[in-house]
């Protein structure tokens, strides 16, 4: 019995005219189901490339990626469209709301074209903003964007949510309280949730914590002392 | 530094080409629409206005109703303004072609230096018998031409030559446009012009006055215009002055021959008078003679009847003697016969006397004789005897001698020789032979002797007898005297009383000889008389006939001069009646050639005033946003050069160069195209009506600054102002992001009704539309101008080449219209009738001819069709009104006008219009209905109303046939055709061909503007489209991470673009039709009236193609949508 999510010596090089960049060299590492796993590196780590690609938004140059026991590495344009429509929520530093659609339509946006969606004003109101439903994101502060942008990935009932750098943009308090409603998500739905960061104190939160260094996977442990989000300050 | 900006600049390009590409194009596609459509009318007034100018056309064109002489001429001529005056002659003449085709033309006489035609082909006229003519007529050099006989007489006067060749085609700048107005000849209908030289013309004075003024003013220029109306006043003057005198100078010409018709009247009465007083004399003269002779000749006749008498006196007296002298002469002649008889009686006694004498002395005689024989016969036997003697002796001797001589020989003769013994025996048979003719001789002389005795006793015997009858002889000559005494006693007696019968006879024949020479006198003195009487005679005859000679020049005398005096009156009342002389100046407006061409060319200008400016906004608002966007996609580039320091000028300059270069190089490119490309295929179009020269490039500076300014003003200031404002922040701020652009609910929102059944994807789309007001009007601008484009130039197809259909398949429905010369009861001639009802075609008879509405100073040609009855028309011309509706026919005086000439000349229903034809005859109709009709301008009354109008004199002249179905009209028109009477027949269905062909260079322009639109489409959807991806690109990247698929992404942007396109469509049919309905308001076309139209097809036409321009743009966008990398999503906002 493998692992829910699969990478196996996977490499990413970039050609740029004459020069290649390895933006993967090597990576090897396993998330299992239902785990709240960080991944951590700094700035040019690898660790965007490996989002691209577990997020099926680009193809690896060699090596193996499964999710749930499927190969990712082998399909084609269509088909990792299909999968990340129907298998990935994304949750992005900056929210990358549509401007022109309220709370509860960018939720429906996604919602719309799964198989199996949630109703999007229960998402809404689990992320807290049933109050909110009906407003821009311009009539919203940063962390309740956020909130919308989780809520559009969890409408999409997917089998792994990516979040890049989700308190990227937000406050310190803020970016606590959206760590905390991932967190939540994942412990009480069971979703499996893979946040990538920079900063290595959310790594105390995770369930399994992955360090990424020059395009090589440089640790990968799972984190005995689970500590609450309220608890991590950094 | 600033090159570096430059570089800079110049990469932007190279790295953003499609976005200064659209730039580029939608200027060059304003400007060379806007330069083009704008250029055109100036380069067909400067092509046709420029052939008038360097041609000659006259400035005025003077008409006097006694017209002009050259010493008119000469005056005018004189003038300081004046370059040229020429005098012209002009008639209309009906000519037949090689063909047979009976043709009216306008027949000019050429002039110096003014109207100087173009030769296209061939040469002057060197005689009188060429000619030049119309190059827009199918006649080529070596034509002939014949002088129709169906001419007007005073035409065969004027105009010599019976036959014409030409020598050459040409334009005549007084004929640009195609029509030629009309006739009074033939069907009314002018086919075409000709020039000839002055020699052809044979008339007395000039029709027409050319004056050409000194002056290159451009026609139709204000500059003209105003130079005109300066002089206006001074020529109206000069040319009424002209034909003042003109009037003078003909009054006193004939006031002076009137005096001098007078003088020599009088003169010719006296010297008349004397000449019948002389005859009078003369007359009188020959009477007296006459009566003197007739006296003469009585007493002549009295002489005659005395020596008459005198005569049967005479004659009388005559007869009496003749009586008595005839009796004595019976009386003579009785005795006379006694006498004559007694006389004979005697004679013959006489005669037997003197017989008897005469046989007695004969008797005698011969008694006599025969003695003297007797006795000369015994004298000569005497004689006789005594030769024989004589003889008888010489005969011894020789025999004697021959004897002794040869005797001894005798014996001895064989020894002889043998010659003298043949000698001696011929001697001796010879002397033997002489005796014995010696012997018989006088035997001879014996019988002789007996004979001699025997005739003596006979004589003797008579000589008795003879004695006896002498005795007798002598007793009778006894008895025979006495006989002859006692008559001639009687004789005498005879002989006295004879005598005397004689000389009364003598008297009596000169009585008679007298009474003959009397006769005679008298015969010689009646024939005298006679002659007298017929000389008398003859002379009297003669009096007479000089008598009546003279009565009747008397009379002729008295009628001369009465004819004379009369002649003289009425030429005195003629001069009295001379009016004066009506003067028409007129200027270069009433050539129809240059009145049209000034509208036509203006119909262009009109158009040319709606769509630049329409392409012209496109452009504007396309580089308005076009580079907004770019400078808002460079705010972070702008806000970095700030803080390093560069002037806002400099920083400015990076995006009004970009833009500037791109308008500079679209406007180069646009002008270059549209000014060559515009009057080109415009004029192809309009060259059909006019004369076909070659479209001259026009090149206009100002124009060209104009269209460059505004194409400069429009790109620079939207650069310009989109710099502005974002240059007014600071440099820190525009480093920041710019906060997106808040979404909004829309108004559809509030209408939950058709909000909530939305899907959710279109809601989004309509959003998104909604959201960029700017963006949004542009786009609606751009398509609905490219569907409004569409629509127009489609429409124009549908309405000028339908126009023909629609008049020829649903107004006018009859196959044929036959005009025909009526006959002398001014009915369709028999044999006509008789084939079109044997062909069992339909036919209905009208009368038509060429009218002028007048209106004010306004008059217009019209044809005026005056049906014998209306509802013979049925099924071959169709009258409705504009709606379709039929109209019914008109009565009384109610007249039907097509809606041409009641759209151009603003006539209603219900007004009263007036039409005159050329020899002023006017009528009056009210106006019931307007019809729909889109070729000629007609206008239908009653037959019965114009008859009346004008007292019966006009006839039934043409009408409209309609074959029966599946008639081959073609042929059925050879066969009509040949028909004498007939005077033309045309097919409807020829017309139709003709008019569609001509109008079919028209796709030109409806091509020009249907990739005009196709091209404003696709820069406008191109542009928008380009810039509303890349504003978007991180939601659309979003999407794609969402797990959108291509067609969903495609679908999600693109959505938006065919929904704006539906709504530009929509606007676009609305504003085509007003724009369609615009310009066909402004293509006015003389006799055609376009059926204001647009096809259903069109539509679907214009709207399909505004689609496919926009699939075009969205297939080369979907690449553009596929090409976005999801990686963006992960970017931070800058």
């Amino acid at each position: 019995m493998s692992a829910f999510v699969e990478f196996k010596n996977v490499r990413k090089t970039y050609k740029t005219g004459e020069v290649e960049i390895h933006a993967l060299k090597d990576a090897t590492f396993e998330i299992e189901k239902g785990e709240f796993c960080v991944i951590v590196g700094a700035s040019g780590a690898g660790k965007t490339t490996i989002l691209n690609i577990l997020g099926g938004m680009d193809t690896l140059t060699s090596g193996s990626v499964k999710l749930d026991g499927r190969e990712i590495s082998t399909l084609g344009k269509k088909e990792l469209t299909a999968y990340r429509r129907y298998d990935i929520g994304f949750v992005f530093q900056f929210y990358n709301l549509v401007q022109n659609l309220t709370a509860k339509e960018n939720v429906e946006l996604a919602a719309q074209i799964c198989k199996d969606p949630l109703d999007a004003e229960t998402v809404l109101e689990q992320v807290g903003l049933g109050e909110r439903m009906k407003n821009f994101p311009a009539q919203l502060s940063g962390g309740e964007q956020q909130r919308v942008a989780i809520a559009r990935a969890l409408a999409k009932n997917p089998k792994l949510l990516l979040c890049d750098e989700p308190t990227g943009a937000l406050d310190y308090n803020t970016g606590k309280a959206v760590l905390k409603l991932l967190q939540d998500t994942c412990r009480k739905s069971g979703m499996t949730v893979v946040v990538i960061t920079h900063n290595s104190a959310l790594a105390a939160m995770a369930d399994r914590i992955i360090t990424v260094k020059s395009g090589m996977v440089e640790s990968m442990r799972l984190n005995t002392e689970i500590v609450d989000v309220e608890d991590i300050e950094w | 530094m600033k090159s570096k900006l430059r570089v800079s600049t110049f990469r932007e390009i190279k790295s953003t080409f499609g976005r200064f590409a659209a730039i580029l194009a939608i200027i060059a596609l304003g400007v060379g629409f806007f330069s083009g459509v704008k250029i055109t009318t100036p380069a067909m007034v400067n092509t046709v206005g420029g052939f008038m100018t360097d041609h000659e056309l006259f400035d005025y064109r003077i008409i006097s109703t006694l017209g002009w002489e050259e010493e008119d001429v000469e005056a005018l001529r004189g003038r300081k303004d004046v370059r040229g005056a020429e005098g012209a002659y002009a008639l209309d003449l009906v000519l037949n072609d090689e063909a047979g085709n009976e043709l009216v033309f306008k027949t000019h006489s050429l002039t110096e230096g003014i109207n100087v035609p173009e030769l296209l082909e061939g040469r002057l006229p060197e005689n009188e018998n060429e000619c030049l003519v119309d190059g827009k007529t199918k006649y080529k050099v070596g034509d002939r031409f014949t002088v129709s006989p169906e001419n007007p007489e005073d035409t065969l006067e004027d105009f010599t030559p019976r036959e014409v060749t030409v020598v050459g085609r040409i334009y005549s700048p007084a004929y640009v446009h195609f029509e030629r107005g009309t006739t009074t000849l033939g069907s009314g209908a002018v086919n075409g012009y000709i020039y000839l030289d002055r020699a052809a013309f044979d008339m007395e004075v000039y029709t027409e006055l050319y004056v050409k003024l000194d002056h290159e003013l451009d026609v139709y220029s204000d500059e003209y215009k105003d130079y005109m109306s300066d002089r206006e006043d001074g020529w109206e003057k000069a040319a009424e002055e002209q034909a003042e005198d003109r009037y003078d100078r003909i009054v006193s010409d004939a006031e002076y021959e009137l005096a001098e018709g007078r003088q020599e009247l009088e003169d010719a009465r006296a010297e008349g008078q004397q000449k019948l007083d002389d005859a009078r004399a003369e007359l009188d003269d020959a009477r007296a003679e006459l009566d003197e002779a007739a006296e003469k000749l009585t007493d002549a006749e009295k002489d005659i009847a005395d020596g008459e008498k005198e005569i049967s006196d005479n004659e009388k007296k005559l007869a009496d003697a003749k009586k008595t002298l005839d009796d004595t002469a019976g009386t003579l002649a009785s005795g006379k016969t006694q006498l004559d008889n007694a006389a004979a009686q005697l004679a013959a006694s006489k005669k037997q006397l003197d017989q008897s004498a005469a046989q007695l002395t004969e008797g005698e005689n011969a008694l006599a004789a025969a003695q003297a024989e007797i006795d000369a016969g015994a004298e000569q036997l005497a004689a006789g005897q005594a030769e024989i003697d004589a003889q008888t002796s010489a005969l011894n001797e020789q025999y004697a001698a021959f004897m002794t001589e040869y005797g001894q020989y005798l014996g001895m003769l064989d020894m002889l020789p043998e010659e003298q013994a043949a000698a001696v025996t011929a001697g001796k048979a010879q002397l033997d032979a002489g005796f014995e003719q010696l012997e018989a001789a006088r035997t001879e002389l014996e019988s002789k002797k007996t004979e001699l005795a025997a005739g003596q006793a006979e004589l003797d015997k008579q000589r008795t007898a003879l004695a006896e009858g002498r005795a007798q002889y002598e007793a009778g000559k006894a008895r025979y005297d006495a006989g002859y005494a006692q008559y001639a006693a009687s004789l005498a007696q005879y002989n006295s009383g004879k005598s005397r019968y004689d000389s009364g006879r003598a008297e009596y024949e000169d009585g008679v000889k007298q009474l003959e020479d009397g006769k005679a006198e008298l015969e010689k003195g009646k024939k005298e008389y006679e002659d007298g009487k017929a000389e008398y005679e003859e002379g009297l005859k003669k009096y007479e006939d000089g008598e009546e000679e003279y009565q009747d020049g008397v009379t002729s005398f008295d009628e001369e001069i009465a004819k004379a005096e009369q002649e003289l009156a009425d030429g005195e009342q003629e001069l009295r009646d001379l009016k004066k002389p009506d003067v028409f100046l007129l200027d270069r407006n009433t050539n129809i050639g240059y009145a049209c061409f000034e509208n036509d060319s203006e119909i262009v200008e009109q158009v040319a005033r709606v769509f630049p400016i329409f392409f012209i906004l496109v452009a504007a608002l396309v580089c308005m946003t076009t580079m907004s966007r770019m400078v808002e996609e460079r705010r972070t580039q702008i806000g970095t050069l700030k803080a390093l320091g560069y002037s806002e000028r400099a920083i400015m300059s990076k995006f009004t160069v970009y833009a500037g270069t791109a308008a500079v190089l679209g406007c180069v490119l646009g002008y270059g195209v549209g000014t060559v490309l515009f009057p080109k295929v415009i004029w192809m179009t309009y060259k059909l009506m006019y004369i076909e020269l070659d479209i001259d490039y026009l090149f206009d500076w100002k124009l060209a600054s104009i269209a460059g300014a505004v194409a400069i003003i429009c790109s620079v200031g939207a650069a310009w102002l989109s710099c502005r404002y974002e240059l007014s922040e600071t440099a820190a701020g525009l480093m920041r992001p710019k906060a997106p652009k808040a979404g909004k609910r829309v108004l559809l929102e509030r209408i939950p009704f058709i909000w909530d059944k939305m899907k959710f994807l279109h809601k989004v789309s309509i959003r998104n539309i909604f959201r960029y007001k700017k963006r949004f009007f542009m786009m609606i601008v751009g398509i609905s101008g490219c569907t409004a484009l569409l629509l127009t130039g489609f429409g124009m197809k549908d309405s000028v080449s339908g126009f023909a259909e629609v008049q020829y398949e649903e107004v006018v429905t009859a196959d044929a219209s036959l005009v025909y010369s009526p006959d002398e009861n001014g009915d369709m001639p028999a044999e006509i009738r008789d084939k079109l009802e044997d062909m069992g075609a339909e036919y209905a008879c009208v009368y038509s001819g060429a009218w002028d509405l007048v209106k004010k100073d306004l008059t217009k040609s019209i044809s005026l069709m005056a049906p014998e009855d209306f509802s013979q028309l049925r099924g071959k011309m169709n009258f409705m009104d504009t709606e379709g509706s039929p109209l019914d026919p008109p009565e009384g005086d109610e007249a039907l006008v097509s809606i041409s000439i009641a759209e151009r000349y603003d006539v209603k229903e219900g007004d009263e219009i007036t039409l005159r034809d050329e020899n002023m005859r006017v009528m009056k109709f009210t106006v019931k209905k307007i019809f729909d009709n889109h070729v000629y301008n007609y206008i239908f009354v009653p037959y019965e109303a114009v008859a009346r109008q004008l007292g019966g004199d006009c006839d039934l002249n043409d009408a409209y046939v309609k074959f029966r179905a599946g008639e081959d009209v073609y042929k059925a028109q050879t066969v009509l055709g040949k028909l004498e009477g007939v005077t033309n027949m045309t097919l409807y269905q020829d017309l139709k061909k003709r008019l569609t062909d001509s109008m079919s260079s028209l796709d030109y322009v409806v091509l020009l503007v249907i990739l005009s639109a196709a091209g404003l489409a696709f820069i406008v959807l191109y542009n928008l489209t380009n810039i509303n991806i890349t504003e978007r690109e991180r939601e659309i990247a979003t999407i794609k991470v969402l797990g959108f698929f291509k067609k969903e992404t495609a679908a999600y942007v693109l959505r938006e673009n065919i929904a704006l396109t539906a709504l530009g469509i929509a606007v676009g049919l609305g504003l085509g039709r007003l724009l369609h309905k615009f310009v066909m308001a402004q293509i006015v076309v003389d006799m055609v009236s376009f059926k204001e139209r647009i096809l259903p097809m069109s539509y679907i036409y214009s709207i399909g193609l505004t689609f496919v321009f926009n699939l075009l743009v969205n297939l080369v966008m979907e690449n553009k949508l596929e090409k976005i990398n999801m990686a963006e999503s992960l970017k931070s906002v800058e």
